[in-house]
Order: structure tokens, then sequence, then C-alpha cells
């Protein structure tokens, strides 16, 4: 369903930021396969409506914290694409200067302030963005997204239980999407629904559908509210499903074809796409627009990426310190 | 109420609850007078839990203490002349001065590491439990820590992994704040855990959690004995908060004695310091144990007396002998650190 | 001069800090550790009360709290009391604060001070007494300030303070309680310049955090059988100031290094390698290093103080150089 408040041009841009992360997390998939991007490369495909429902109701000078499996926020965001693709591979370009690389995107322009490599690695660093911010007392939050595999770290714990205490403007996105890493939920907690662990710490929590943009824009516009009204902490654990590996390469073995189907069916771009037809406010042509134009700016983001420079010896000794 | 065990039982806890009053007792002024060194923990005001709960255990179970230990130890057995060797950091000692208050262990009566890190052991808990299991032996763990350990990651980290892997565990949570420092009344939150009640926190692992008075113990050892037998019955973690009032002479950052202990307490509290009354009146497990075992004429005050004499002599050695203990020789601090094969 | 206690020098740096700066906010707050003097810390809580919090037992949490929140513009003091509970922490000090400058290509700057008493305290076991500084100095992009003197603490917070980089500020309980001079108005000390504690001609001490204070007495011992010992402190670890050392050693020839890290990986291991790198052919003698032993730290007193740099090792290891 299409609230009230999702103007279709605000909806029509969100659904194509939601295109814009598909297309550059696709051509990620195929540069990595060339070798053109080092390490491990993990893909959100799948998990799109997440990154791009939450972080479209948010002002540029909100904090946004993410995880290793973090180009989908970063976009959502709005990070440029030629920089975002040109860190992927490395190049003097990138919005690190090829020293972040997949897992350590910073677009501090666009809010969002770091991803990590460490698994849970940045919800305690939320924690102090938000306590920051409520210093300040401009209705600025903080909002750090994570995987249900960073349920299980004690960092995890610790920050709902600082966050309740101190009543911190910080929005926990927990992206259950079935497996921490390489192995279900279920081998690594009996919790099912994440959302527990903040309802015990006292924080206000709920589960929604991660594949309904929509759901997750109704919920997300809420906890935004409370944040900067000062009733803080919220938390919001979003069902969904990564549609490709662990990292590019994972064979995936640890999860049935048949599944797999189910989640396709499910897939959060399509279902937005119904739902756009059925309220007729794209035809079958401005989705292929929408769809061509996003293949064509990643395109040109492979293409900047691929002619930068990568960086040299020297490099090594620079921005060491401040 | 007084545990349902046999009399020659009853007079043995009450001998260990005592160990432990006088052991500690004798501690303090030794510290103050500077015969051992570094900070130190006491126990008392917590015997009812700590004595009859470790009496339900079998002789081979594993125990994990924090800080907090000499209770522990000694309600297990430790002989009181090797803690307070230990305390004193002599060559007597059970560790052989190596470890000192923070770290007493014993072996032999299933202590392996007592950690000065909070929450420390609680991850370690799970590893002897995950091995019982493993092995098949029946074993149970026994983890004692107290309250503010549950503000540390590690916990929820170690409950996780014991709901998860079904572990034979038993959480022994001692709030020894129901009233105490930094906290408010039970009703009220505090001011470090929003999570209350804390049972709620293991219980969100689906580990069956209760809170229970830990100043009564009779109620200690029948939820203790039950806990006990589901554990070793294959049912996985069990998580009990024992609530108990903090020790007057705890409440400052260095230990203190408001009065020093004597079974003609349990009837008159008139010769305690004003300040420290009620608590001996009313929240004393070790004066509302002998109370009540006279009461239900398990004991004459006499035969308690008698009990709690022989204690204090027998503390008296134990402190005679760590004092006299020699200290362990310097290149000894050179040794021990790697296991030989 | 104004002469104060270490303690009451520290607590003006923070006084002072905390007035200048409303940007800076302590999480915890042990800066006095349990000494005696603990009380004066409530007269910064009647002040600043608003801008200083206890956090939980939740050492990983309020690390990374400080880390992030230093991120986003605040410059906040977070005080990890015993230096081994860094190691409780330690994901949040050494794999993002370390790394999130570097890592993001200049962008992330991380002015967060984590402050921890270090060492050996009396009575502290293996699992209070550690001296963590060995093996942050081994984490790339921290910086490292270790005080010895009333005048130091003061500067040297002060820079900790204003430095763009996380810092780790590295001091000693039994430092507390020792005097010395502190002007009144005194300018921060830069990180980076060691100090001579004492000049000499015949050997050269390198010393910090309290074993300054250790070598200093074993100097004025070794001063009666005829040896001039230079006393000189670093000061920073990172950054490391050499040229002062060097400069030394060219007029001593000899060189002695006291510290209370463990010996392997530890900081005399680091600076005997940078001497030996840069002033071999100034050497007239294998460098010495007075180091806490290879062991984890044992309770009882005196296996307590074989194990330290004690003043006679220290003129042993001075005597030894000179043989």
């Amino acid at each position: 369903m299409i609230s009230r408040n999702d103007k279709t041009s605000e909806l029509l841009d969100v659904f194509r930021r939601m295109w814009l992360i598909r297309a550059f997390e696709e051509k990620a998939s195929l540069l990595y396969a060339e070798r053109q991007i080092a390490g491990l490369l993990h893909l959100s495909i799948g998990q799109e409506a997440v990154a791009v429902g939450a972080c479209s109701l948010l002002r540029k000078n909100d904090y946004v914290f993410g995880g290793h499996r973090s180009h989908g926020h970063a976009i959502a965001c709005g990070a440029d694409i030629n920089k975002l693709m040109a860190e992927l591979a490395g190049r003097t370009t990138g919005y690190c200067g090829g020293k972040g690389g997949s897992m350590h995107i910073v677009a501090k322009e666009t809010g969002f302030i770091t991803a990590t490599g460490v698994v849970g690695g940045t919800i305690p660093l939320a924690l102090g963005a938000a306590f920051a911010a409520k210093e300040r007392k401009n209705g600025q939050l903080a909002v750090v997204f994570f995987g249900d595999g960073a349920g299980q770290a004690g960092a995890f714990h610790e920050s709902l239980n600082i966050a309740s205490l101190w009543k911190l403007p910080a929005i926990f996105v927990c992206e259950n999407n079935g497996y921490a890493e390489f192995t279900p939920l279920s081998a690594h907690t009996k919790v099912e629904r994440l959302a527990q662990h903040a309802e015990t710490y006292g924080i206000v929590a709920s589960t929604v559908d991660g594949n309904d943009l929509l759901a997750v824009r109704a919920v997300m516009t809420g906890a935004v509210k409370k944040c900067r009204n000062d009733k803080g902490p919220v938390f919001i654990e979003c069902l969904t499903h990564r549609l490709r590996g662990h990292y590019e390469g994972d064979p995936a073995k640890y999860r049935e074809l048949a599944q797999l189907l189910e989640w396709k069916k499910q897939d959060p771009i399509v279902r937005v796409e119904r739902v756009l037809r059925k309220k007729k406010l794209a035809t079958s042509r401005d989705l292929e627009a929408i769809e061509a134009e996003a293949r064509t700016l990643v395109e040109k983001a492979a293409e900047f990426a691929l002619t930068s420079p990568l960086p040299a010896a020297e490099e090594i000794v620079r921005d060491v310190m401040a | 109420m007084l545990p349902k065990t046999s009399r020659e039982s009853l007079l043995e806890l009450c001998r260990r609850m005592f160990v432990i009053r006088h052991f500690e007792e004798s501690l303090v002024p030794l510290h103050d007078k500077g015969v051992f060194g570094g900070h130190y923990h006491l126990y008392i005001g917590q015997e009812a839990t700590g004595v009859p709960a470790i009496s339900c255990l079998r002789a081979d179970d594993y125990l994990f203490t924090t800080h907090r230990n000499h209770g522990h130890l000694l309600a297990r057995g430790a002989d009181p002349k090797k803690l307070f060797a230990e305390i004193l950091g002599r060559a007597d000692g059970l560790n052989k001065g190596k470890g000192g208050s923070f770290h007493s262990v014993a072996p032999s009566l299933g202590f392996l590491h007592s950690s000065g890190v909070v929450a420390g052991i609680i991850p370690l808990s799970t590893g002897t439990a995950y091995a019982a299991k493993a092995q098949k032996n029946g074993r149970i763990t026994v983890c004692l820590f107290g309250d503010g350990s549950l503000e540390e990651g590690a916990a929820p980290e170690a409950f996780n992994l014991a709901s998860l892997y079904k572990l034979p565990v038993l959480f022994l949570c001692e709030n020894n704040g129901k009233y105490g420092a930094g906290r408010a009344a039970a009703a009220a939150q505090s001011s470090t855990m929003a999570a209350y009640p804390l049972t709620d926190l293991p219980r969100a692992y689906k580990i069956p959690a209760q809170q229970i008075d830990g100043m009564d113990a009779g109620l200690v050892h029948a939820t203790i004995s039950d806990a006990v037998e589901k554990i070793r019955g294959g049912k996985g973690p069990q998580f009990i908060e024992a609530q108990t009032v903090r020790y007057p002479g705890s409440e400052t950052n260095w230990p203190t004695v408001p009065q020093p202990t004597d079974t003609s307490l349990a009837w008159d509290v008139g010769s305690v310091p004003e300040k420290a009354r009620e608590w001996y009146r009313s929240c004393d497990p070790v004066l509302i144990f002998i109370r009540e075992l006279v009461e239900a004429k398990q004991a004459t005050k006499e035969e308690v007396a008698g009990i709690e004499r022989q204690v204090k002599i027998d503390i008296a050695a134990a402190v005679e002998f760590a004092v006299n203990s020699p200290y362990p020789k310097p290149q000894e601090a050179e040794r021990d650190f790697f296991a030989q094969s | 001069m104004r002469e104060l206690a270490y303690y009451e020098a520290k607590f003006e740096a923070l006084d002072e800090i905390m007035a200048s700066d409303q940007r800076v906010h302590l999480i915890n707050g042990t800066f006095l550790s349990l000494s005696p003097h603990r009380h004066v810390f409530q007269n910064l809580k009647q002040k600043y009360g608003e801008r200083m919090v206890a956090p939980p037992i939740s050492e990983l949490g309020f690390c990374g709290l400080a880390t992030g929140a230093a991120m986003a513009g605040l410059r906040p003091i977070v005080d990890l009391s015993t230096g081994s509970f860094i190691y409780e922490a330690w994901p949040q000090v050494a794999n993002e604060a370390a790394n999130a400058f570097s890592m993001s290509g200049g962008q992330t700057r991380v002015p967060v001070v984590f402050h921890l008493f270090h060492g050996l305290r009396g009575g502290g076991a293996a699992q209070h007494s550690g001296s963590p500084q060995g093996m942050l100095w081994n984490c790339p992009g921290l910086e490292i300030a270790i005080p010895s003197s009333p005048r130091d603490v003061k500067g040297l917070l002060k820079s900790a303070v204003a430095s763009d980089n996380p810092t780790i500020f590295v001091d000693h309980t039994r430092l507390l309680d020792i005097r010395g001079e502190v002007p009144e108005n005194d300018k921060p000390i830069p990180f980076g310049v060691a100090d001579v504690k004492r000049a000499g001609r015949d050997v050269t001490v390198i010393a910090t955090s309290y074993t300054v204070q250790v070598a200093l007495r074993a100097a004025a011992t070794l001063a009666q059988e005829g040896i001039e010992a230079e006393v000189i402190d670093p000061r920073t670890l990172v950054p490391f100031d050499l040229a002062t050392i060097l400069q030394s050693v060219e007029k001593t020839h000899r060189v002695v290094i006291a510290d209370e890290t463990h010996q392997s990986c530890g900081v005399a291991a680091e600076v005997a390698a940078r001497i030996a790198e840069s002033g071999f052919d100034k050497l007239k003698a294998p460098i010495r290093r007075v180091s806490t032993l290879d062991v984890p730290v044992p309770y009882s007193p005196p296996l307590e103080a074989h194990i330290g740099p004690s003043e006679e090792r220290i003129s042993d290891a001075v005597r030894a150089t000179l043989a």
C-alpha cells in the first residue's frame, strides 16, 4: 500500500535509488569476477528496501553507520557512485583514496559516517554519534544498520543498555536476513526475533517485512519522529533475505534452492514495481527507463573507476595521523 | 526457612557459614595493618546463598567465581589456612602466592579459575559445561557472579551460547545490591541496567530464570537442588538471581567490620552500632539461620555457640599459619607460567 | 616556582580542559584512581556534571561510544581505570579508533582520549597490573602519552585532548602523590619532545612513567659511586623523540632502558631497536633493558617486586654497561 505521505514523485525517487543500488552491485559483482575488485565483496542484493526505506527519511546531518554489507546504505544516503566504485576498485579517486575498500566506505558529505569490517563494530559508534546529537538538542539522530549476526555480540547488548539508560536518539536497524555469514540464525541463537533483545532493555521495538519498501518507510517515519522529539531510542528489525552469498564467490550451499526461489518472488524491487503499476503511478516503460538510467550511471561509474589511477606507493605513509 | 536435610547437614551448613563469617572478619584487620596489599572483597551477607547452594553439588562439579570468591571457596570446603596464606601472598597459599584474593583457586574442589574481571568468568563457565557435555560425565558447572556482570557484553554472549548448546550450567547471580549502594529500592530501575527484572536477560535466551530471596537458606537449598537436578538431567542452563542486602561493611571502597559476629547477636543486637543495627537484626543471613535452627529445635543456643567457638579457634590458627608462612622465593616469579608437557 | 602534587596538577588540567572546551566529555571517572584524593574529583562533578557520565561496566560499549562521539565532533576522555581493562575494549580501540582515519583516506578524525592506569600497583596480580602501551604501540594510528611528573601530566593531558588522533593516556597510580614544580599558566607540552630529567655524562638511562622516578633514585645512588647517569623521559611513545636520545648517547656511549611493559616486544625493546638502528656507531657497550620480566604479574609482594624495573635492577644494569 502507498500511504498518503508518499507522494508519487518522492516514491519514484526512492525507487530510482533502489535500482541504483541493484545495478551498482550487479556491476560490482561482474568487476569482482574480473578481479578488478580485491578482497571480499559483500552484496546486499535483495535487501535494498531496508537501506532505501530507512535512509530516504533522514536529513543530511543525521549520522548513518553501516557494516560490512553497506554499499547500499551509502548509496541510499546519496553517496557518489563514481567515488564508491572507485573505492571498491582501490583507486585514488575513491571515497577513501583506496585505503578503505568495500568494507570501509565513508561518505561523510551524505551523513554516511563509516562502515566496518567487524560484525557489530559500528553499533557502539552510532551510540556515540547519538550521544553527541543529543547534546546539541537540534533533532539530529543516528542510525546504525547491522545484521542478525551482530545480535550475538556483546557490544550489541551493551549498546542497547546504554542507549536505553541515556535515552539516546539512535535507531537500530537490524537487517535480519536469516543468515549470519554461512549459517542460519537458528544456529546462532534461540532467539527468533532480535527485536526481543531491545524489548528486554526497555526499547521500543518492532519487526517488519524488510522487503516491503512502504512498510519500512512507515515504521521508520515513526522512529525518526520519536528520536527527533528526544523519545529515542528505537529498534527496527527488518526481515529480509540476501539473494547472493555471504560474499561474492560464496557457493551458499547452506541454502535450499527452493528457499532462494521463494525469496526471489519477494524481490523488493519487483514488489515496488507491482505497486507502482497497480496504482498506475508508472507505466512499464517508465519502469524500464528507471532501470536503464541506473545501469547507464553505473556503467559510467565503472568506467570512471577503472580509468582512475591506482595509488602510488608513497601513499602508504600519508594520512596515518591527522 | 531451614533446608530440608538432616540435622547433621544443618549443623555443617551452620559451621560453614561461621567459617566464612569469621574468616573474613579476621581478614579486614590484617589488611588494615598492611599485612597484605591490593583490593579485596567480602562475601559477608551472602552466606545463606553460597553455603546451601554449593552443598547441592556433586564433588566433581565445576565452579567459577569472581573477585568475591572467599565465601564460595570456603563453602565448598577449601582449607582456610591455605586461603589466608594466598591472600597474604605466601608460599603456602592456594596459588602459591601468585593469585591473591582476586584469583584464589582450588582445582581439586572444582574451582579452576577465578577472575577479577567483571563477567570474565561467564564465558569460561560455558566452556567447562561444554566439555562436560561432550564427555558425558554428568558434571555441571555453577557460575557465581554479581549483578554488575550483567552489564558486560560477555554475559549475553555466554547466555546465548549456553542456551543454544543446551549446556549444563547454572548461572547463579548474587544480587547483593537489593537495597545497597548505587541502587534504589527494588522496584526502581538501576542507573546502570535498563533491563528489569534482571531475569528478563536470560529469559530472552529461553533460559529458565527465577528470582529468590538469597537470605533464606531453605529456599536457596530447595531452588538450587531442583535446578541442579534439571541441569544434570540434560535440560540445559538455568538462571537464578539470589537477592541479598549488602553488608554494611562492604558499602565503602575498603571493607570494614561494623560489628564482630557472635551467636548472641541472633537474639540481641543492642551492642551493634546503630547505623548497622538493622542489617544485623533482619538481614544477616547467618543470624537468621541460627535463629531458625534454635527455633526448630535442631540445635540449642549452646550447641550453636559451641560450633562458633571451634570455628573461631580454627580461624585464629589459620591466621597464625598464614602470617608465619614464608613468602615465595623471588625466583618463583619466573616459574610456572608455561605448562610442561 | 609553584609546587603541586601530581594528582593536583592532573585535576587542574582536567578542570581547565573542561572549562575551556565544551566538546570535552568525561566518560567514566576514576582519573585519580582509588587514591585517597579521589574525592577531589567530586569538585569536577559539581562544575561539569552535565558533561560527565558513569557508564555501566561495558568497556566495549563505552569505548565505542567515546570513539563514535569523537567521530561526531565531541572530544571525549574515556577512563578505563585499570589499564588491563582496555583488553575488554580492544575491538573498539585497536580495530576501530586506530584505523578509522587512515582507512577512510584521511576523512574521519577520532579525537578521543583513552585514559588508563598501567603497571605494578601493589597486589594487583596478573589481571590488574597490565601495561598495554607496548601492544598499543603496535597499533599504528594511536598516539601514546605517558607522563612521569606533575608538570608533564598537566601539559600532556592538554595536548592529548587537543590532538585530532585517538590518544592513549597512560598514567600510573604510584605517581599520584609525588610533588614537583608546575608553573601557573603553563603551556601544553607538545607531543614528541623528550625531557632530560637529570643530566649526566657516563650513561643514558631512558625511562617512562613511574619508572622515571625509580631511575632518578637509582641515579642518585650511582652518583655516590661516581657514576653520572643522564635520565631521559620520552614523555610520548607516539610520536617518539629519538633525536634527544641520540644526542645523549653521542656523549655517554652507553644506554640502559627502564620501563614497566613486559620485555618481549615491550617499550624498551622498541627503544633499543631504534637506538641500535640509528646510533650503533655511538655505542661502546650493548644496550641493556630493564623491563618487567616476561611473566604474568604475580600477586605476592616479593614476587611482584622481583619482576619490576627496580632501583637495584636499574643500578646493576648501569654498572654492567660500564664494566
